[in-house]
């Protein structure tokens, strides 16, 4: 009796080791987790006011997109994959070029959010995700960015107005 | 000392008047050129074709400092630089999602001031656009931007 006690507390406990508990291994490799991971990064970098790190971000983000070839994607799913990865390629060399001119920077991260954000819905970011949206960023025309985190800080305006923004969607 | 070298320098620029670029040059306006793609209001079309088709476009209207070299390289690099960037003359053949940051680039570019280049605007009058042209094109830009994306 003892022994099947203590075996079903140690499977329980196996089955539930991570905060990202809800995503099996399954779901974290089959998806675009390399990519949302750098990607988290860069929105990290931006939210510190940090241009050298966001453009060093922006470097591996293009590396994480151009390696990304997943056997499990379909002929169908790889077209969605490319007509996002042309686009999310371009703004992140964009934002790997321009260290020191953050405001350059974060006008290509505002398209690579939404970039990503589709890129999640298509394929999954294996881990927990919320889409957060600065409604008055850029005089009205709003912005949002893709966390891993409902805790609001904002990459575009930084230390200015680090909590400026609300949580719009969790990403299932 | 000081003749030698002068004298090698006139010799070298001479040489270099020889080699001479290709033209970026194609008088037709294609069906892939933004103009008809997106049929702009003829104010920014005008603003648009004077100051950015010259590097952003299949058709570059060449000044005669152009038969000049290093000039001639200098204005190739930035043509194919601008061409690589964004090129009006093949925005039919992006796709939804390359047209609508494109459309966005444009409208952060003029608003920063960023494009037209400075170094562009010096030699070309037409380029240096008024504050209302500039508000004309972004406002155009964005409101195409919101559109093509909500067609999605």
């Amino acid at each position: 009796m003892n022994s099947s006690l203590l075996f079903v507390t140690l499977l329980s406990l196996l089955l539930c080791d991570n905060t990202n508990s809800r995503f099996n291994e399954n779901q974290q490799t089959k998806s675009a987790k390399g990519i949302v991971d750098v990607y988290l990064q860069m929105k990290d970098a931006f939210a510190e006011d940090n241009s050298k790190g966001a453009a060093s971000a922006g470097k591996k983000l293009a590396d994480a997109l151009t390696k990304f070839n997943e056997p499990w994607i379909s002929e169908e799913q790889k077209k969605v994959f490319e007509d996002i990865e042309e686009d999310a390629l371009e703004h992140a060399s964009h934002i790997a070029e321009n260290s020191g001119n953050i405001v350059h920077q974060r006008e290509h991260f505002e398209r690579l959010s939404k970039d990503i954000y589709d890129l999640v819905k298509s394929f999954g970011g294996g881990r927990e995700l919320y889409k957060i949206s600065d409604k008055t960023y850029n005089n009205g025309k709003g912005a949002i960015w893709i966390s891993e985190t409902k805790d609001i800080k904002n990459p575009y305006r930084g230390k200015k107005d680090l909590k400026k923004g609300s949580v719009q969607e969790e990403i299932k | 000392m000081r003749k030698k070298v002068l004298i090698s320098i006139v010799l070298l620029l001479a040489a270099i008047q020889f080699i001479r670029p290709a033209r970026n040059r194609n008088d037709k306006i294609t069906p892939d050129d933004l103009t008809v793609v997106l049929v702009p209001p003829e104010e920014v079309r005008m603003s648009l074709k004077n100051a950015c088709y010259d590097c952003h476009s299949n058709n570059t209207d060449y000044p005669w400092y152009f038969e000049f070299q290093p000039v001639a390289w200098i204005l190739t690099w930035h043509i194919n630089e601008g061409k690589s960037e964004l090129n009006f003359s093949e925005y039919g053949t992006y796709s939804r999602r390359r047209q609508t940051s494109k459309l966005d680039a444009i409208a952060n570019n003029i608003e920063d001031g960023e494009m037209p280049l400075k170094s562009y605007k010096i030699l070309h009058k037409d380029a240096r656009l008024r504050q209302d042209q500039k508000n004309l094109i972004i406002k155009w830009a964005r409101n195409e931007s919101d559109r093509l994306q909500s067609e999605r």
